[in-house]
């Protein structure tokens, strides 16, 4: 069965397609990529799957289950959690703080007070191997405002990684990197998932990434799904390269 | 002899900073956490203080005193904090809750509304004498200090402070819902789409902000009477602190109070005219140098 199975799905600004009939599937354990030019609809499509918009029609199935008008909320406690392409952390708290707020909002135990007094050794060990994770240990009592950018984006993954998802969508996770530390992120965000077995949806521009890391690229345009593969078949397509680079054999001269 | 006043006076100082840390601090939690300026606050504190004062010093009191002797009374004296606290924990649901769409002035309204009640509430439940629990502070004594005697009592109330500022150190620093209401109180829609559930979070916040400015109260009335009017009085001192200190911030109510706590005794021995000039003065000029206060953050 399809983890995530998005059915005839429409977005639309009053004429501006964001996501025009996408019919998608992801499986369990799949790592995929959503490219396009700019304005493509992939991160409208993020947000529709995990509903930071609303969808104007048709149906969104995770695990089977119809969660096309469940909240953001009650979509995170199934198992969807998301990163920003604008890193959505609180710079006020320690990197250890973020971590273990995400693991707190997990264990949903904000009814008793008590329960609330004191960080668990549970909380506490979980939170600094999560941060070990993404190479973050060092960093453990900075706040997230003091730490470098790649920093920020990597403890951003990891806050939503901390929730335990199933699916894990990433909107453009190296996005304002230095390239040299692009690799590095990606790396890192590479062997959590898979070594986790998590799903991953990622909205990424640079192709090299998009190529090196994915089991399946799905190439949208214009708010629809223009074509859909392995790296090896939408690296030969033409019509692919054409609308993303403008040249019908760009992907073929790096080889 | 200039010695020994200077001693007693800084207690004195340090007696009204531990009662004034208390309102402030839940002034800010409750700022900090749901961005509302609660001008209810005072009347709260009152409240605080006069359930402790009819309990403690009335036939209550006297029953339990007859029983268990003066430990019977310090167990009743947090009665006015707890009251409070229930009490905040009705309000924020019921007549908070409807409003944090609304713009500020619909907050400064309905807290407004509700001093009102509270403070006419006060009246018509407790009348207009005065009520005390002094028999607390008559069964502690006095210490000597150099040769005049000091009532132990408020060297209590300094160790309640000192106590209660600690505690919320470690309660807001080093606890989960610390962590949690810090968070919420940078970034509500981010912590609810973390999944906390932030209503839940906000009635606790505002009940603990209630019982601290309750416990204020409780701990004022042995030494001082609970009167009509004294919650508008300390609110507006309270103002003070937060100004100065930072709405919003545990070490801003610290040190705002005891700046204010200083201030006061200091204009009281010196410029007993101008004492309360020289309070809004201070911060006068803390708004003009640093316009969020000295801990606040814009």
């Amino acid at each position: 069965m399809n983890l995530l199975e998005t059915v005839h799905l429409k977005r639309y600004f009053g004429d501006t397609r964001a996501v025009d009939d996408v019919s998608l599937s992801v499986a369990e354990g799949e790592f995929v990529s959503l490219v396009g030019p700019n304005g493509a609809g992939k991160t409208s499509l993020v947000n529709v799957v995990s509903a930071y918009l609303k969808a104007d029609s048709g149906t969104i199935l995770f695990r089977g289950a119809d969660l096309t008008h469940a909240s953001v909320t009650d979509r995170v406690k199934a198992g969807i959690a998301r990163s920003f392409q604008i890193v959505n952390l609180f710079d006020d708290l320690s990197a250890f703080d973020n971590v273990a707020l995400a693991i707190f909002s997990r264990q949903g135990k904000t009814v008793n007070l008590m329960a609330l007094a004191h960080l668990d050794r549970d909380v506490t060990a979980e939170a600094d191997h999560v941060l070990a994770q993404f190479n973050l240990s060092a960093k453990r009592s900075e706040l997230a405002r003091d730490l470098a950018q790649g920093e920020r984006k990597l403890l951003d993954v990891a806050l939503a990684y901390a929730l335990r998802p199933k699916l894990l969508f990433l909107d453009e996770p190296t996005s304002g990197v230095s390239t040299r530390d692009k690799g590095q992120i990606m790396d890192t965000i590479a062997s959590v998932v898979r070594g986790e077995g998590i799903t991953a949806v990622i909205v990424e521009h640079d192709m090299d990434v998009v190529f090196k890391y994915s089991d399946r690229i799905v190439v949208m345009h214009q708010g629809a799904i223009l074509a859909q593969g392995t790296p090896d078949e939408i690296r030969k397509n033409e019509q692919v390269a054409m609308i993303l680079i403008g040249s019908a054999d760009a992907f073929a001269r790096k080889d | 002899m200039t010695g020994t006043i200077f001693v007693i006076q800084l207690l004195n100082a340090l007696f009204y900073a531990a009662v004034l840390f208390l309102i402030a601090a839940g002034l800010s939690l409750i700022y900090g956490v749901m961005r509302i300026v609660n001008l209810a606050h005072g009347s709260l504190y009152a409240l605080g203080a006069y359930v402790t004062a009819w309990a403690v010093g009335g036939a209550v009191g006297a029953a339990v005193a007859g029983t268990l002797g003066q430990i019977g009374l310090f167990l009743l004296l947090p009665i006015g904090a707890i009251a409070v606290g229930v009490l905040g924990a009705v309000i924020e649901p019921t007549l908070l809750r409807p409003l944090y769409r609304r713009s500020e002035e619909y907050h400064l309204l309905i807290t407004f509304g509700l001093l009102m009640i509270i403070e006419d509430m006060l009246k018509l439940i407790f009348g207009g004498t005065p009520l005390t629990a002094s028999n607390i502070m008559d069964g502690l004594g006095s210490i000597s200090v150099g040769a005049l005697p000091y009532p132990t009592y408020n060297l209590l109330v300094i160790a309640i402070g000192v106590a209660a500022a600690v505690g919320l150190w470690w309660f807001v620093y080093r606890t989960k819902f610390g962590v949690i209401l810090r968070a919420i109180s940078q970034d509500r829609r981010m912590a609810a789409a973390l999944g906390i559930n932030v209503g839940r979070v906000y009635v606790q916040a505002f009940a603990i902000g209630c019982f601290i400015t309750g416990l204020g109260g409780a701990i004022v009335v042995p030494a001082q009477a609970a009167v009509l009017g004294m919650g508008v009085e300390w609110l507006i001192v309270a103002f003070v602190v937060v100004v100065i200190g930072g709405l919003g911030s545990l070490e801003g109510a610290l040190v705002g109070a005891l700046i204010v706590g200083i201030a006061h005794v200091a204009g009281i021995q010196f410029f007993a005219e101008i004492e309360l000039a020289v309070l809004y003065l201070i911060a006068t000029v803390v708004l003009m140098v640093r316009p969020t206060g000295l801990f606040g953050r814009a």
